[in-house]
């Protein structure tokens, strides 16, 4: 135990002090801040645009640190050799192979929760989109004990309920794609293995959509339901498979609820947050297995 | 004490997956408190033998135990220490972060003082604030000699410890395995050059195409390499090498390498 905590400890002490990173996350902070000036571009809505594009930022940018970092933890580590020394210590693989994803997890965590203050110290600058932080705020972030009234010298204000969910959501769709490409450089090079979790990020996205659109539909023809079928067969069958058996991404996507100020409801919040993380274990499970007995020269 | 019983390994190469033999066969005990020298031109497996052995690929054929753990437990490495052929560490991380994380990974973690004695006595101290990647070769190679050292281990596993080494840094290394010598450790390092290195081992191994042709005492294989040379009245060799035991192994290893 302790042992995969220090390998995750070294892990991210070594992904903070890798460029990729540090590139992607400099580059979305400028994002963030640029899309103030976007948004000023236009005289309705700035707040909207702003929060879409922003959010649209954080998570690309976060899933591109899981993808290309996850990709590169353990397949740099055996390819430079430097896993020769630790795994060769008294270490079963798997409490290395988690302390490198825990490791991975935990840069990405500090990457959103940056990405996340930037934003909101730009939302708070423009004055838009913010809420005041209620008395009685439970899941809110920068809440304190209920002010007394008139005794504050400044209110406080925090990013609506829908945005920090979005936040947390970003974190768990970084860490499962992230789990994803470690699982494929583990059977793969690493420029197949990011090829490969980009487009299962990718089709993970559209698959809800494209399964709701070969469903068959129900219509109301000359006073009669019939039942439509508006693609073959084999086509149905395939997208529904695609559907069943890859992640559904856009689950995590709320930008929609986030741009209202929508309030999503707990059980969703639990749903999916249930759903990305028993997916992640999974992937991690085989990772795990293949790593076990994998020959590592 | 390190018992390999038949072990094969073939590696799996190409788009079909054909069969490519590292390691025939190989059956070898590696005694307790002995320095075994295991030598061998390029290619001839010796450092796939030492991965099986410290459990990084696994045997296609046959076993290997370690005070009878399987090499792939982690418990045969409980008091094992290896020194990889080219020892490389990642980016941005400096050398003495490196080595608290080994530390961090052994069963009875190494104190603060312990790493700056591995460190001092590989040779490496004054550059533990620098960053692993703007090693030298040779430091690296004594970065991750200090990791092995770290924490006292029974046997030590060195591949290939002095390539790359320069004459000074080769007889510090050398003295650092005669120290532990010394202190009874079992040692079995690889090493294709056998003049630099023999007065270090108790036990020459030597292994050709993958199969182990020699595996004697020195004093043994020496009083063969006598009997050999009074055959052989052939001066050709002499310039580079020129104890009767290097010409030996020479002949051996051209002529096991063309069967
Ligand atoms: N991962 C691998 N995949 C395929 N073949 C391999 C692999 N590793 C080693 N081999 C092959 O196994 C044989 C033995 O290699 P090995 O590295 O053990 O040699 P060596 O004795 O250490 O040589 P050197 O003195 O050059 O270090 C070589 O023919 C090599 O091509
Ligand atoms: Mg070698």
């Amino acid at each position: 135990m302790e042992k995969i905590l220090y390998g995750a400890m070294y892990s991210f002490k070594e992904i903070k002090s890798s460029k990729i990173f540090y590139s992607f996350l400099i580059f979305a902070l400028i994002l963030i801040s640029g899309s103030y000036f976007v948004s000023q571009t236009s005289f309705i809505n700035q707040g909207r645009i702003m929060v879409d594009f922003s959010i649209f930022a954080i998570s690309i940018f976060n899933i591109f640190i899981g993808i290309f970092i996850g990709s590169s933890v353990v397949y740099d580590d055996i390819e430079k050799k430097s896993v020769f020394l630790a795994l060769t210590r008294p270490i079963r693989r798997t409490q290395y192979l988690i302390g490198r994803f825990l490791g991975l997890a935990a840069a990405i965590i500090f990457s959103t929760i940056i990405m996340m203050l930037i934003f909101y110290f730009v939302l708070l600058i423009m004055h838009k989109f913010i809420v005041p932080a209620m008395p009685v705020v439970k899941t809110v972030r920068h809440a304190i004990k209920p002010p007394l009234a008139g005794s504050m010298p400044f209110t406080l204000y925090s990013l609506p309920q829908p945005l920090i969910i979005q936040g947390f959501f970003i974190i768990i769709e970084s860490v499962f794609i992230s789990a994803a490409a470690l699982l494929f450089s583990l059977v793969t090079s690493k420029a197949l293995a990011s090829i490969f979790a980009i487009l299962v990020f990718f089709i993970g996205n559209v698959s809800s959509r494209m399964n709701d659109l070969i469903k068959p539909v129900r219509k109301v023809i000359n006073g009669k339901t019939v039942t439509v079928h508006q693609a073959n067969h084999t086509l149905a069958a395939i997208v529904h498979f695609i559907y069943t058996v890859l992640p559904n991404f856009s689950l995590f996507n709320i930008s929609s609820e986030a741009a209202y100020k929508i309030s999503v409801s707990g059980g969703g919040i639990s749903y999916r947050i249930i759903y990305g993380i028993c997916y992640t274990a999974l992937l991690f499970v085989i990772s795990s297995l293949i790593f076990a007995s994998k020959d590592i020269a | 004490m390190i018992e390999l019983k038949n072990v094969t390994k073939y590696f799996r190469v190409g788009f079909f997956g054909n069969k490519k033999n590292a390691v025939k066969d190989l059956s070898l005990n590696i005694e307790e408190g002995q320095v075994t020298g295991f030598f061998g031109p390029n290619g001839a497996g010796k450092s796939t033998t030492i991965k099986m052995i410290v459990g990084l690929i696994n045997p296609s054929v046959g076993g290997i135990k370690i005070n009878g753990y399987d090499a792939s437990d982690y418990r045969a490495r409980l008091k094992l220490g290896y020194l990889p052929e080219s020892p490389s560490f990642p980016r941005g991380l400096k050398g003495i972060e490196i080595i608290s994380y080994y530390s961090n990974l052994l069963n009875i973690r190494a104190s603060k003082d312990a790493i700056d004695e591995a460190l001092k006595s590989a040779g490496i101290f004054h550059a533990k604030n620098i960053q692993a990647h703007k090693y030298s070769k040779g430091m690296t190679q004594r970065l991750a000699l200090a990791i092995s050292i770290l924490g006292d281990p029974e046997i030590l596993i060195f591949d290939e410890p002095l390539s790359g080494l320069d004459p000074i840094g080769r007889k510090e290394f050398k003295d650092i395995i005669f120290k532990l010598k010394e202190r009874k450790k079992t040692i079995f390092f690889s090493s294709h050059v056998l003049a630099d290195s023999k007065e270090l081992c108790d036990r020459i191994a030597v292994l050709v195409n993958g199969r182990l042709i020699k595996n004697k005492d020195v004093a043994e294989i020496e009083k063969e390499a006598e009997a050999y040379s009074e055959e052989r009245k052939d001066n050709s060799l002499t310039g580079e090498y020129n104890t009767p035991l290097e010409i030996y192994l020479y002949d051996l290893m051209l002529k096991s390498g063309k069967n």
